[in-house]
């Protein structure tokens, strides 16, 4: 039994009811092939919403520590497995769709702690801040994860998105997690960089038509 | 053929109706975005060198990739055609209902039946299931399936999704009697 499989055995004890393991390999954009080979994934996981059915006043913590660091093991195993190991992932995501009968706090509760966004950083052999989206839909919505650079968040080419969907989560009591990953940049970069910007400022719009 | 974008979907599902599967069921999709042949031609009588130029090179390239996605021995397939919205349905037949492109997943997956499919047109982003029936034998129950796939920006209005599915088991929790039961 691999790792992956260990751990998502012991996670479907969690509560972990399907992962979806989505890649895209981008060989022409533009009409042209991008400047270099790039593969992105996204792998999303469905689990039980543990805090179905309980007020804002409930606690996340607990639920949040146990649960967190599974599925951001399950996660990142099967998103390095696809993408061919930490050291060819340039820029990573993170995501949390909850089903209707949730809060979307209850999604933040599982992304937003170090519980998993240390875990996945790690993981990803990262360094940055985790990029994120979250929503509260109804199954089959998709989601836009945005992705940025993993150890200099500000480098402007790996500023990109991917999309997310499960097709029958996440139910009403349940929350679909997600990681993004991608191995370079986009496909034909041109926008400059911090680096290269001239200083702009509201002055330029002196003398604009209103 | 001129390929956009490769997309490759695995999904593995740990419970159904609230009981564990053991082992997972594994079921993987990988897709091509390619250019219409006949994009911008008009209507074209003859799509057989069309057919020829691409098809064959279509079906080996998604072959070799699902079986390697879905990583266990193929029990049950499926394939597609989602033709963009300038093209026509028949366009997305002509590349996959072709022993030039089918052989390419039989051989690979030692399959032998027909490939059930779906043939759709659509905007970027269409949603649409891929049936699966066994590989050696369409009757069987168990393994009647499908498998939903949405590619977010494709396919373009000249463009055309070619797609190959595969599963390495039946249904989770499937327990229907076969139809070799029945009278």
């Amino acid at each position: 039994m691999s790792m992956t499989e260990r751990t998502a055995h012991g996670a479907s004890g969690a509560g972990l009811r399907k992962i979806v393991y989505y890649q895209e390999d981008v060989l022409s954009e533009n009409g042209q092939s991008p400047v270099q080979s790039v593969r992105r994934a996204t792998v999303a996981a469905v689990v039980s919403n543990p805090w179905a059915g309980t007020g804002p006043e409930t606690d996340l913590s607990t639920a949040a520590e146990d649960l967190a660091p599974l599925l951001a093991r399950v996660l990142t195993d099967r998103l390095l497995e696809g993408l061919g190991g930490a050291e060819q992932i340039e820029a990573f995501g993170k995501a949390a769709i909850v089903g209707t009968a949730g809060e979307i706090e209850h999604a933040g509760a599982l992304i937003h702690t170090p519980f998993f966004g240390n875990l996945v950083r790690e993981f990803l052999e990262g360094s940055s801040i985790i990029c994120f989206a979250d929503d509260r839909a109804e199954p089959g919505q998709p989601l836009v994860v945005p992705m940025w650079h993993k150890t200099h968040a500000a480098t402007r080419s790996h500023y990109q998105t991917i999309t997310t969907r499960v097709n029958d989560g996440p139910r009403a009591d349940e929350i679909v997690v997600v990681v993004a990953a991608s191995t370079g940049p986009r496909p034909h970069p041109r926008i400059g960089d911090r680096n290269t910007d001239p200083v702009v400022t509201s002055a330029i719009l002196q003398g604009a038509p209103a | 053929m001129s390929a956009r974008k490769i997309v490759t979907l695995v999904e593995e599902v740990l419970t159904e109706g609230g009981r564990p599967v053991e082992p997972a069921a594994r079921v993987a999709v990988v897709a091509v975005v390619i250019a219409n042949p006949w994009a911008g031609q008009g209507f074209v009588e003859d799509l057989d060198p069309g057919i020829d130029a691409n098809a064959s090179e279509v079906g080996a390239l998604l072959a070799a990739r699902v079986v390697e996605a879905l990583g266990a021995p193929v029990e049950a397939f499926g394939k597609a055609a989602i033709v963009g919205l300038d093209g026509e349905i028949e366009h997305g037949s002509a590349l996959i209902h072709t022993l030039k492109f089918g052989n390419h997943f039989r051989d690979a997956a030692s399959a032998t039946t027909l490939l059930p499919a779906v043939e759709k047109r659509g905007p970027a982003g269409v949603v649409f299931d891929i049936p699966l029936k066994h590989i050696t034998d369409a009757t069987i129950r168990s393994h009647h399936q499908s498998i939903e796939v949405r590619l977010a920006d494709a396919p373009h209005a000249g463009e055309i999704v070619i797609a190959l599915a595969a599963a390495a088991q039946g249904r989770p929790q499937q327990r229907l009697a076969p139809l070799s039961s029945e009278q």
